[in-house]
């Protein structure tokens, strides 16, 4: 695979030449005095940074219902990120037209909820911080693809710590013919190394009963998960979560219940409404009051789910969502 | 809701298919053949019909089994409906498989001829649900 080796300032120089045109705006991160947050930059480049060790949402959430007409937007995101935008694109939630989708290697990212202000902000840094699993978000000492190969480019960074620019299609390689230096072939091993493969995931429903006790069914789970994109939810109607006179006349027609009811319903139709789209970027676990080990839920039976199709989500444009097609032959053993 | 006699009958809800399971199910009906009084058969258009949503709202609400049924893969009415139910179902499958529900949910294929078939299918499934409760009430 060929890429551009960048020097310092080349990234900027390059959007700033991009931001140069009034139609143009980059989705990015933020570093200022407060720590590192969403940005979208129009114009010019202002305290832009390349990495963010802190996840608070996915960003794919606000690329929902996204048709920018005759607009330039370019991604710069954590692979998490870029990965859910191309679920949506493939949901028909985004027009692929007009995005340049630029994933950049992830060091892993610390909770928003339990922000340290020793989280230092540059990519040499955090290797050193991260080196011990345990300081980082749980979803993400799991990651299933934490290097930037997924999108239209990707900003890898190799052992010695000089940045890489990587085309994978078209659009990536107009990006990155506009850029300085020449394109040469990248180093085989880089900072970030393939994520190892995890265990198969176990478990029984007494768990998992005994883990969503604490659940108070405020559905920040499902808002702000980026993939879990429907305007009509069904869990907005009184067919599956009856509310009001519908509740009552349920609870006269099966007997006494506990309340908020439905919390296994809601997590398991979700569970498998956002199986093949999954990302296990852990949004969920990070919007939950309550903090519920939702991602280890949600990672686990999405990754089961992907694999019986040996689909991986947000991997490539072109792969179609298994629940949308099939094929004859196959899954012999799915009937009893 | 009567405790004890849904501990000692399983419940059974069925999604069958309204060209093939569900005429099969009228046939072995005009022929006088029977199959447990647990088994509740839903009429659908198509298997395919039947969202995952459904099932996982049938068991979390009581049902002790949940079978989907339609037309052999390649007989489906709309041409390719069951192929997706397939998919469906087997990633269903795989989730329950996760959460150690597994043997709670079948999928079979019954055209409207095979009454025979479907009565197997069903009291077989019936059985073996009963059997597992017995086995739980037990332990």
């Amino acid at each position: 695979m060929k890429g551009k080796k960048l020097k310092s300032g080349d990234i900027e120089n390059a959007l700033n030449k991009f931001l140069k045109d009034g139609q143009h705006l980059l989705l990015g991160f933020k570093k200022d005095e407060n720590g590192v947050s969403h940005q979208i930059f129009k114009g010019s480049l202002d305290h832009h940074s390349l990495v963010n060790p802190v996840f608070g949402a996915n960003a794919a959430l606000y690329l929902r219902r996204l048709f920018s007409k005759g607009l330039k937007v370019m991604l710069m995101l954590r692979p998490c990120e870029i990965r859910a935008y191309v679920e949506l694109h493939k949901l028909t939630q985004v027009e692929r037209e007009d995005i340049i989708a630029v994933s950049i290697d992830c060091f892993g990212t610390v909770s928003s909820k339990e922000k340290k202000d020793d989280v230092p902000a540059e990519a040499g840094k955090l290797t050193e911080y991260f080196k011990d699993k345990g300081s980082m978000r749980w979803a993400c000492s799991v990651c299933r693809e934490r290097r930037g190969v997924v999108g239209d480019a990707g900003v890898r960074i190799d052992k010695s710590g000089n940045f890489w620019m990587v085309p994978y299609t078209e659009r990536g390689e107009e990006l990155v013919s506009g850029m300085e230096g020449e394109l040469e072939e990248i180093p085989a091993e880089m900072l970030i190394p393939e994520s190892p493969k995890t265990e198969k995931f176990q478990i029984d429903m007494e768990t998992f009963n005994k883990d969503l006790e604490k659940c108070i069914m405020c559905m920040n789970c499902r808002d702000m998960c980026p993939v879990c994109y429907c305007i009509d939810c069904v869990f907005n109607g009184d067919e599956y979560l009856p509310k009001g006179d519908a509740l009552l006349n349920k609870v006269f027609r099966t007997g006494s219940m506990q309340m908020p009811r439905g919390k296994d319903l809601f997590h398991l139709i979700r569970m498998y409404h956002v199986s093949q789209t999954c990302v296990g970027c852990g949004a969920c676990e990070e919007a939950c009051p309550q903090g519920i080990p939702l991602t280890k839920y949600f990672k686990g039976v999405s990754e089961r789910l992907q694999g019986v199709f040996s689909y991986m989500s947000g991997r490539s444009f072109d792969e179609p969502i298994p629940y949308v097609t099939f094929l004859e032959d196959e899954l012999k053993d799915a009937m009893d | 809701m009567a405790e004890e006699t849904s501990k000692k009958n399983p419940e059974i809800v069925g999604f069958c298919c309204s060209y093939c399971t569900f005429k099969a199910s009228e046939m072995a009906g005009s022929l006088r053949m029977k199959y447990p009084e647990g088994v509740k058969v839903i009429e659908v258009p198509c298997s395919s019909r039947v969202d995952p949503a459904f099932i996982i709202k049938a068991i979390v609400e009581g049902a002790d089994g949940v079978f989907v049924s339609g037309c052999h893969p390649g007989d489906c009415h709309f041409i390719k409906g069951n192929f997706y139910t397939r998919r469906k179902i087997a990633a269903l499958k795989e989730m329950f498989d996760a959460l150690s529900m597994k043997d709670r949910l079948r999928l079979f294929w019954v055209s409207a001829s095979e009454a025979r078939r479907f009565i197997d299918k069903v009291t077989s499934f019936y059985n073996y649900i009963k059997e597992k409760n017995d086995e739980r009430e037990k332990a």
